[in-house]
């Protein structure tokens, strides 16, 4: 396990210096500038959703180093999707859309430093993050969530006094997850383990990237992507609260996705789709 | 308006000071330590769900201040739920809590204060982000209308001891529905609420955080104002949840109606005589 023996040797100090009631002293200096507003950057000529790998359109053309049973399930879902269904993609009914697609982050996103956790606040489904950095061991049990638990240290690469990365390994996930909107599925074991470095651009300070491995038994070998992201300029930044649940047009039913009409009906998302199942109304007496 | 004028003369120099690429060093020993996980304080005797006014019973115990219009929307509510409806619950629609209710804190609470924002996440429906805003800006001219709202602080030393005491906060810019409380008390659809916040450590207790909250709303006849309270979870490793509203709440709204769904994943009745939804969209028989 990353950083076990590193981390243990300064969990009691780290857990001291954030005693309750007592103020933990932060040097702001010493950490990466990253206040603001991020947001992701487009890769000229990348087309449709956003993808998983940027550099390359979403889907298939991702080239994911599927394992076959993956690529098999993979397949069935674009055919599904495009019947007009949902696939694998679980995001419809407002599920987080989980680690790593969070960072695709499909809203503006803020980084909140501190000595003890960094805040990923990304106000899209449900996507925000708690990066640790207090030096904690891994917990021996792990409450699985969307977005995983997550275990950083900021790392001086140059040797000047001051933190410029902060990678990241998080595991505990849960799922059903997705890399993308097109269904690219992840294990349904859950047993994810990504390996982050989150670092700004060394000649533009408003240029973010996150280099991103995947370790996952739905996969033949690692899988590595770069993100990359840009300060918003706008000062001060408009913080829009998103609300999936807010005029969302896709229920599910069972294990039936439905469209709900503009004139608040029913309907079917796939050609023939059968109506739900009303055995528990009573019967019209008209 | 609230501060206008002052937090107007250093909104200049403030927005200097937080200029990207120019840290600036913090002082954090200045600020009370709010860091870390609080949760709500339990009142003793308190049965049930968690009132607005903690020191209140809930539903008309609260003897919410009301106008004649708000009061019988309210009875509405309630006439409601006592025929087994809904009610208009705020967490059968997975819509955000918003601001006052937010702050019942269902779940963990995290605040982290920084010099120019103090950040108080709550995961409990929706993943509310609140920011209040302490870097001496005015308000904006315009602001799309959040269930959180857009809130401005600023920090008070009360006693003079060189270090803040009180964060003293104005939230502003709502969009409904909102409600007091899981019992139904409604605030005015105009999304035109004023709720004023004192947020400060007890000062025999360090860990534990008051915050008196005084909401003026074209519902009631008067501003109400009532004092929460929270604990600081004293495990710095303790859990943060992650409440993910749709697997969590069985109800689908489907055009004015809200059904449940049963455990075996079919569509269940809410109340007596319900119909059930109109399927005139298929084509093909049903299951």
């Amino acid at each position: 396990m990353l950083y076990r023996g590193l981390i243990g040797a300064a969990a009691l100090a780290a857990s001291l210096g954030v005693a309750p009631g007592g103020a933990l002293a932060f040097d702001e200096s010493k950490y990466p500038d990253w206040k603001g507003a991020w947001r992701r950057v487009a890769v000229p000529g990348v087309v449709g959703q956003p993808s998983y790998d940027p550099t390359k359109r979403g889907g298939q053309f991702q080239e994911a180093p599927l394992t076959p049973e993956y690529q098999a399930i993979f397949e069935a879902n674009l055919k599904d999707q495009a019947a007009g269904g949902q696939g694998t993609d679980p995001t419809y009914t407002c599920l987080s859309p989980g680690m790593p697609r969070v960072m695709t982050t499909f809203a503006p996103f803020e980084i909140v430093v501190t000595p003890q956790m960094t805040n990923f606040l990304i106000q899209h489904i449900h996507d925000s993050r708690r990066i640790f950095t207090d030096g904690r061991d891994w917990p021996k049990k792990i409450v699985p969530t969307f977005v995983g638990y997550s275990i950083g240290r900021w790392i001086d690469t140059d040797g000047d006094g001051r933190y410029d990365a902060l990678e990241i390994e998080t595991r505990g996930l849960k799922g059903p997850r997705s890399y993308d909107p097109a269904g690219l599925p992840f294990h349904s074991d859950n047993q994810s383990i990504f390996k982050e470095r989150v670092y700004s651009d060394k000649n533009d300070p408003n240029v973010l990237y996150d280099e991103i491995t995947t370790f996952d038994h739905a996969l033949t070998r690692p899988w590595t992507v770069t993100k990359k992201y840009a300060r918003v300029q706008t000062k001060p930044p408009e913080w829009v609260e998103e609300v999936c649940a807010e005029g969302n047009g896709d229920v599910e039913i069972g294990k039936e996705g439905y469209f709900l009409s503009g004139d608040g009906h029913l309907m079917p998302t796939k050609k023939d789709q059968a109506p739900p199942d009303l055995r528990y109304f009573k019967p019209s007496q008209d | 308006m609230l501060y206008r004028a002052s937090i107007g003369m250093i909104v200049f120099a403030a927005a200097a000071l937080s200029m990207p690429s120019a840290t600036r060093a913090f002082d954090d020993a200045i600020y009370p330590a709010l860091t870390g996980q609080w949760t709500r304080a339990i009142v003793p005797g308190a049965v049930g769900q968690p009132p607005f006014d903690p020191a209140k019973p809930p539903g008309r115990g609260q003897e919410a201040p009301l106008t004649p219009e708000y009061q019988a929307k309210f009875e509405r509510i309630l006439a409601d739920r006592a025929a087994s409806g809904l009610g208009d619950v705020v967490s059968t629609t997975c819509l955000p809590p918003g601001m006052p209710m937010m702050m019942q804190a269902y779940e963990p609470m995290q605040i982290t204060v920084l010099p120019d924002v103090t950040y108080i996440l709550i995961d409990h429906i929706h993943e509310s982000h609140r920011r209040i805003f302490t870097d001496g800006r005015a308000w904006p001219k315009t602001f799309q209308p959040s269930f959180t709202g857009y809130s401005i602080g600023k920090w008070i030393d009360e006693d003079g001891d060189g270090r803040f005491d009180v964060l003293e906060a104005e939230t502003r810019y709502f969009k409904g529905p909102r409600f007091f409380d899981s019992s139904g008390i409604p605030l005015h659809e105009d999304g035109e609420s004023v709720i004023g916040e004192r947020i400060y450590l007890d000062k025999a207790d360090r860990n534990l955080l008051h915050d008196e909250i005084t909401v003026t709303d074209h519902a009631l006849t008067r501003p109400w104002t009532v004092v929460k309270s929270y604990r600081r979870t004293l495990d710095p490793l303790a859990d943060w949840p992650e409440f993910i509203c749709n697997e969590q709440i069985p109800f689908v709204h489907i055009g004015n109606e809200t059904y449940k769904l049963s455990p075996d994943g079919y569509l269940m009745p809410t109340r007596s005589q319900q119909p059930p939804p109109d399927l005139r969209y298929f084509s093909q028989p049903k299951k």
